[in-house]
């Protein structure tokens, strides 16, 4: 029930998002799509009792591999998808446990909390990232350039 | 073939894309597809977050340089797509220089009506209330501090107010909506209904297009950007602690202090 709770507001927080971006209108959709998976994976994942850093790691793993398919479908670049779809995973929770901690004057918590935030950050990059090279290779053998 | 055109639409295609937040080599690689139409020996481009240089010369030709400065950086997905759209159809014949130049003076703007992106903004704070594990009062206080963010935001930018105050100064009401309606409502938990709010403001995308950016190997784009991600997300911290702590002196046990 949290669930699919947790993926619907994530489905209408990211298209409402994609607004705020200026993202061609026929896209608001797609990009919901994107974060309603991400959403789903991470919280799934956190159900599973999976580490947050992990969860957040799918979840932006499963983004990205969406933003690439969606991009290759419906011949769009893929920032359009990625960028609104990355929103959930996104440690913004983190950085307010950060501040809330300081003022708190609970200093191990607030430095648990910077590290984990640093580390999701990290993460995501690193999602981003696996997934750019692997559809690189992927293009380079199929399509020629021009297509990113 | 007239090179100061080519170099004009190039500069004015590249600063479009530069505005709406693309990536650097996305910006490069449509102004080298721009420039080379042109025929002529050397062909550069150089593309850095805050500016952009381009270059045209040959042995039977005086160089033609151009430089752009780009002051202001937002995001408009919309506007990268139109350009990319115009550059692709005008490298394969299908517009000519001309026809492209104006396309692009006309490029970019706005999609919506403002009404419009107040009820995203306000629809964006409260879809993330479930995720951070909210039920059905979070979520409807989520609504009424949304409206608070939109609202600081409309007015933040009517007044022409710099990013990151506006940053600091809507996470400052967030935070203080939030801790207000505790006091109102105390089964509610304040705690996710900030997370959730300041969730539209997080630097998401900055995080996202410094990754693109250092993996393409533009460092100094990508440092640039990274440490824009940090600004934004020291001053919305900044604005929540603040918001935190002078509730903390209205609403004894209300806040933290």
């Amino acid at each position: 029930m949290m669930l699919v709770f947790g993926v619907a507001g994530c489905f209408v927080a990211v298209a409402a998002f994609a607004v705020l971006l200026e993202t061609p209108k026929k896209y608001m959709l797609h990009d919901g799509i994107v974060g309603a998976i991400g959403g789903f994976v991470y919280l799934f994942s956190v159900q599973c009792h999976v580490d947050a850093v992990l969860a957040s790691f799918f979840s932006a793993l499963a983004i990205a591999l969406t933003s690439h398919i969606f991009a290759r479908v419906f011949k769009a670049p893929v920032t359009i998808f990625l960028i609104a779809g990355i929103l959930p995973t996104v440690p913004g929770a983190g950085m307010y446990r950060i501040v809330y901690y300081l003022i708190a004057n609970d200093s191990a918590q607030c430095s648990y909390y910077l590290t984990q935030t640093l580390e999701i950050a990290g993460v995501i990059s690193l999602a981003v990232f696996i997934m750019d090279t692997l559809f690189k290779v992927h293009l380079k053998k199929t399509v020629p350039k021009d297509t990113h | 073939m007239d090179y100061k055109l080519v170099m004009n639409t190039a500069v004015l295609a590249g600063e479009l894309m530069l505005c709406s937040g693309a990536e650097t080599y996305r910006v490069e690689d449509t102004m080298n597809h721009i420039l080379r139409t042109a025929g002529t020996q050397t062909v550069e481009a150089t593309v850095m977050m805050t500016g952009l240089v381009a270059t045209l010369g040959g042995p039977d030709m005086e160089p033609i340089t151009a430089t752009k400065r780009v002051q202001e950086r937002g995001t408009n997905l919309n506007c990268i797509m139109e350009v990319n759209d115009i550059s692709r159809k005008y490298c394969s014949g299908g517009l000519t220089l001309e026809e492209s130049y104006e396309r692009l003076k006309k490029a970019g703007g706005k999609q919506h009506r403002t009404w419009i992106y107040n009820l995203a903004t306000i629809l964006a704070a409260t879809g993330f209330a479930p995720l951070f594990g909210g039920g059905i009062t979070e979520v409807g206080a989520a609504v009424l501090t949304g409206t608070v963010l939109a609202l600081t935001h409309t007015i933040g930018k009517r007044l022409g107010i710099n990013g990151f105050i506006l940053d600091m100064l809507s996470s400052f009401a967030i935070a203080l909506a939030a801790i207000s309606l505790k006091q109102v409502i105390p089964s509610v938990n304040d705690n996710i209904i900030i997370m959730s709010s300041i969730m539209p403001l997080v630097p998401g995308v900055a995080i996202t297009n410094a990754v693109r950016d250092t993996l393409q190997g533009d460092y100094i784009s990508g440092g640039a950007r990274i440490l824009e991600a940090f600004l934004i997300a020291a001053s919305v911290a900044l604005g929540v602690g603040a918001g935190i702590a002078l509730a903390g002196v209205f609403f004894r046990g209300g806040g933290l202090i």
